[in-house]
């Protein structure tokens, strides 16, 4: 255990240090989001929000602003784990992957590693935005809190999770790049950010399955804005917890076949 | 003879966007068709039913949401093109190495800009002639289609796209960053100038910010030209007023890049 905390801890420090060397990543963190997040915001305007169907009737005018927050909050926390995906891919080019392998660390502390230094990344933006929830929604404070450190904390493994399994996935290839095109714009859509996955029809649906955040954004919102409790929220905490271990498992086969890809092709650095 | 410049360049980008970048982006602004349609499909038909405040017609000058949204994304995907394409010209010779060789040629500024803007237009345009053909299924129509109108409308959109990207291309050469800025100018883009959404939704100030961009007066024209049926005639008012903001624009960015070469120069090799 010891030393795969100090794995974590080192591939953490290294990655920050990576990253954070100038100031311009707090606008790639912070004002992108921002404009992404009001410009999603406005789409709705044109609606009639009263018309609106698929058991969402709880949406109106005044909450709507907190609707699509909690959308993109919890999309932020899962795209910003696509893109330290994609940074780690280039410890490959580096030839630090090839570094790494030499030594006995262990693999699963070195991707969990990287993957936290994100969610460090975007924690403190999440804190902007929620303080901001609660402002907004300072009318309606009927949340269940319990259910709401819950949601919160599945939001932020699965998160981590899912991180693990992209940067696992980036081990195999030098181009699964493309996995990068393939899984950031279609996240948005199919996991119900902008439009709840409940109204898809049934091929969209099998999509959404697939995004864990498609769970816990739906989660999220039912607790912050309809205040459900634990109970009504209890399927979406199993489903979370269930595609979990699902991912960790893939992530830990993932990480095995990789390496013995690799050490039988001898190309860490190339292939 | 007078052209030797903006056909050289124009033909070498081709060459390098056939050889070195053969299919990727294509595919790339196919799939992010599909998604702009797919979404924009969803949110009208699956959780709206269809149900647009009345106000939108009025604003949109149609009330055909799918349209509206996708000659939006195509018309967005042309400026992010020339502002890619024109903008990053210099600053991708300072960073393969041409710059200095081309510094020393005696070249034009203006050919080579156009040169550039020529090339990238002609593959853009193939690629929202298949972004519309993906878009079909999902109901893009051209109810109200004035050909003469949408014509003139689209040279001076893309002039008008031309002149913002030579302010942005002195700002790049200058910070000698591309990704920053022109992607937090493409996000502000596409929340203020209407390409998914009329600019009558966004607080006051913010829509006279907007009538100061060009981009949001050729949305109009496009707009009005194709879903609105518009004639040119009645567009005077509209071509007179975004072919002064370029105007504008273009002064400003050619004086700026005047300015910033010296001082890139100076930096790099100095």
């Amino acid at each position: 255990m010891g030393s795969f905390m100090k794995v974590l801890k080192a591939e953490m420090r290294k990655q920050h240090k990576n990253y954070f060397f100038n100031k311009s990543i707090y606008i790639t963190l912070f004002i992108w989001p921002l404009l992404t997040f009001i410009s999603a915001y406005y789409c709705y305007k044109p609606f009639r929000l009263d018309k609106i169907v698929g058991g969402l009737d709880y949406v109106n005018e005044s909450n709507l602003v907190v609707f699509v927050l909690i959308g993109y909050l919890s999309l932020v926390f899962f795209r910003c784990f696509v893109q330290s995906a994609w940074r780690f891919s280039m410890e490959r080019t580096f030839g630090t992957l090839e570094l790494i392998y030499l030594t006995p660390a262990n693999r699963l502390a070195f991707i969990m590693g990287n993957a936290v230094s994100s969610l460090f990344e975007s924690i403190w933006l999440f804190v902007v935005f929620a303080s901001g929830i609660f402002v907004l929604n300072a009318s309606a404070y009927n949340i269940d809190m319990l259910s709401a450190m819950l949601g919160i904390i599945l939001l932020i493994v699965l998160s981590i999770l899912w991180g693990m399994l992209l940067n696992a996935l980036f081990l195999f290839s030098r181009d699964s790049s493309f996995l990068f095109t393939v899984l950031e714009e279609p996240m948005e859509i199919f996991a119900g950010i902008k439009v709840p996955a409940a109204v898809f029809p049934i091929w969209a649906k099998a999509i959404s399955a697939v995004f864990p955040l498609t769970y816990i954004a739906e989660m999220l919102r039912r607790i912050f804005i309809k205040g459900d409790g634990l109970v009504q929220i209890k399927g979406f905490v199993l489903i979370s917890i269930l595609i979990g271990f699902a991912i960790l498992s893939i992530t830990i086969l993932c990480l095995k076949l990789g390496e013995r890809h690799a050490k039988k092709t001898g190309s860490m650095a190339l292939f | 003879m007078h052209c030797r410049t903006l056909y050289a360049t124009f033909r070498r980008n081709f060459i390098i966007q056939l050889r070195a970048y053969p299919k990727d982006f294509f595919i790339g602004n196919v799939l992010s068709a599909i998604y702009t349609a797919v979404s924009a499909f969803f949110m009208y038909h699956l959780l709206f039913n269809g149900q647009m405040k009345d106000s939108f017609a009025g604003y949109a000058g149609t009330g055909d949401y799918i349209s509206y949204v996708i000659i939006g994304n195509c018309m967005y995907l042309f400026m992010v093109r020339t502002l890619l394409n024109v903008s990053r010209s210099l600053i991708t010779e300072l960073r393969e190495g041409t710059l200095e060789s081309l510094m020393l040629a005696p070249f034009r500024r203006v050919q080579y800009f156009l040169g550039n803007m020529l090339q990238q237009t002609v593959t853009t345009s193939g690629e929202v002639a298949v972004m519309l053909l993906v878009c079909l299924p999902f109901g893009v129509r051209f109810s109200g289609f004035n050909g003469l109108a949408a014509l003139i409308g689209l040279a001076l959109a893309l002039v008008s796209y031309f002149s913002l990207s030579l302010l942005l291309a002195a700002l790049m050469l200058y910070t000698r960053d591309t990704y920053i800025s022109q992607n937090t100018l493409f996000a502000i883009l596409f929340l203020i100038c209407g390409v998914t959404f009329p600019v009558q939704y966004l607080p006051g100030p913010v829509q006279w910010l907007s009538q100061g961009i060009p981009v949001t007066i050729s949305l109009d024209i496009i707009r009005n030209s194709t879903l609105g049926g518009m004639t040119a005639a009645a567009q005077i008012g509209s071509y007179v007023r975004i072919a002064a903001l370029s105007a504008v624009y273009c002064i400003a960015g050619f004086l700026m890049i005047k300015k910033v070469e010296s001082a890139a120069l100076e930096k790099i090799f100095g």
